[in-house]
């Protein structure tokens, strides 16, 4: 009955890796946000003038104050921002979905395929899950 | 076939759900205790995240609060790889002794190994990642060699008297007669039962010729499932495999496999990622239900034929109405 299904092959997107928002209205920080919020990779918050970096995994534009989530990079616990407290992100980190799409997978060169697949089992095997 | 206990649990669970009048009930809760993965499959949407997300695991007290926040009678230990975690033969213990029907979802290449943490159990399935036959899963999988590790601890894992089922994810450009001959193999192997489901594709992708869309999912497990041999067995509902194949229509029931991870109880679904919430109650009742479903406007539920949202439509209809039940005794006994 139940089954381990993960999302698809897909393409996506330009990356917002390295991309860096500030805004001159609630609009353009909804906004912001919410493609932060979409974001595989951590991002760089200012919030009342402080620099947070973390992983940004919820987001409630309709509670009161509207409010976002962050795992901050080496905190166990996550940190909630209210929307107001934040005046730029910027898109620091990796992006990880990028280049993951099956279709970036089968146009590479065999040898290139190889060399990636080597790559995540050195990793797995390092890390002790293998 | 599963056991006549699983499915006379499933089964009074349900029908009590429905005396009680509950619209919206979770039939199967999809538990992630991580997002760490020992493969990288291109294009896997589900362990995308910087390493300190990756590095985050659910307590195994965390994962049974949530199993009994939830309710379900079934539980599906997805991820990430869950032979990863370190405590997972404590999790699925105490899966165990709350008398829930647990399904390992893991690629097996781990199994082998730790099998001895394990140990049989009417209430334990491990459920194998395989997306086909030798050369179509190494490819699915990214690595060589993957399938027959995978072969490998199928038959310990059989051997040892373990439940195991196989679960196969298939997109556009699958070939009905390797999808036909895989299922003959594993059936060899003395799996107990088959999953299968259409992939899931984002509705953002620029090109989607390679996407499987409703019609060609129907048109796919049509050329693969018209003519069933008598020796295949499907862990799946009847109706979802008339369903797959176009002959009948359901609505997504999204809250029907309700996802809890690291981040909480994830809204709408297993497979959209719209918000999380604190509690399974705020989950039901917050998350905004009209979005979603292929009768919605929502283009990320137009192509969706996923197990998770239309398998729990599939049994509610079972037991929805005398006619159901019934539809669902013709199509067992026309599967042999």
């Amino acid at each position: 009955m139940p089954a381990d299904i993960k999302t698809t092959p897909a393409h996506r997107a330009a990356s917002l890796q390295g991309a860096v928002f500030t805004f001159q209205s609630d609009k353009e920080r909804f906004d912001a946000i919410d493609k932060a919020f979409d974001y595989r990779g951590d991002v760089t918050l200012t919030v009342l003038g402080e620099q947070i970096d973390g992983y940004i995994f919820n987001r409630d534009p309709k509670a009161a104050p509207p409010r976002i989530e962050v795992f901050v990079k080496g905190s166990e616990d996550p940190k909630i921002i209210p929307y107001a407290d934040i005046s730029a992100i910027s898109f620091t980190g990796k992006d990880t979905a990028d280049g993951k799409s099956w279709e970036a997978w089968v146009s590479k060169k065999e040898s290139e395929r190889k060399a990636e697949a080597d790559r995540v089992r050195a990793e797995a095997e390092a890390q002790g899950h293998l | 076939m599963v056991p006549i206990s699983q499915a006379w649990t499933v089964a009074s669970y349900v029908i009590s759900q429905k005396l009680k009048g509950r619209k919206r009930y979770p039939l199967v809760l999809m538990l992630e205790p991580l997002f760490r993965c020992n493969l990288a499959c291109a294009g896997c949407g589900k362990i995308q995240y910087p390493d300190h997300i990756l590095n985050k695991r659910l307590t195994p007290q965390q994962c049974w609060d949530a199993v009994e926040e939830c309710g379900a009678p079934m539980v599906s230990i997805p991820g990430g790889e869950p032979l990863i975690h370190p405590e997972i033969d404590q999790i699925v213990d105490g899966l165990v002794k709350r008398k829930k029907y647990i399904y390992l979802c893991t690629n097996a290449l781990l199994l082998k190994r730790k099998l001895d943490l394990f140990k049989p159990s009417k209430y334990l399935t491990f459920s194998v990642h395989m997306d086909g036959l030798k050369e179509d899963h190494d490819t699915a999988v990214c690595r060589d060699g993957t399938f027959d590790i995978a072969v490998e601890a199928i038959k310990e894992a059989v051997k040892r008297g373990f439940r195991v089922t196989t679960n196969t994810t298939l997109f556009h450009g699958a070939d009905p007669s390797h999808v036909r001959e895989f299922f003959d193999q594993m059936m060899d192997l003395g799996v107990e039962g088959m999953m299968l489901s259409p992939g899931y594709t984002y509705e953002k992708a620029p090109d989607q010729q390679n996407f499987l869309h409703r019609d060609q999912t129907k048109a796919l497990f049509k050329q693969i499932l018209s003519n069933p041999k008598k020796s295949w067995r499907f862990n799946l509902s009847p109706l979802f495999l008339k369903f797959l194949q176009g002959e009948l229509d359901f609505e997504c029931t999204p809250w029907g496999s309700p996802a809890y991870n690291i981040f909480g109880w994830q809204k709408p679904c297993y497979l959209l990622q719209d918000g999380y919430v604190k509690t399974f109650k705020e989950y039901l009742e917050l998350t905004d239900w009209d979005n979603y479903g292929n009768k919605s406007s929502n283009p990320k539920c137009q192509d969706c034929m996923v197990h998770c949202g239309f398998e729990p439509s599939a049994v509610d209809a079972t037991f929805g109405s005398i006619s159901g039940f019934v539809q669902t005794a013709k199509a067992t006994l026309a599967l042999g």
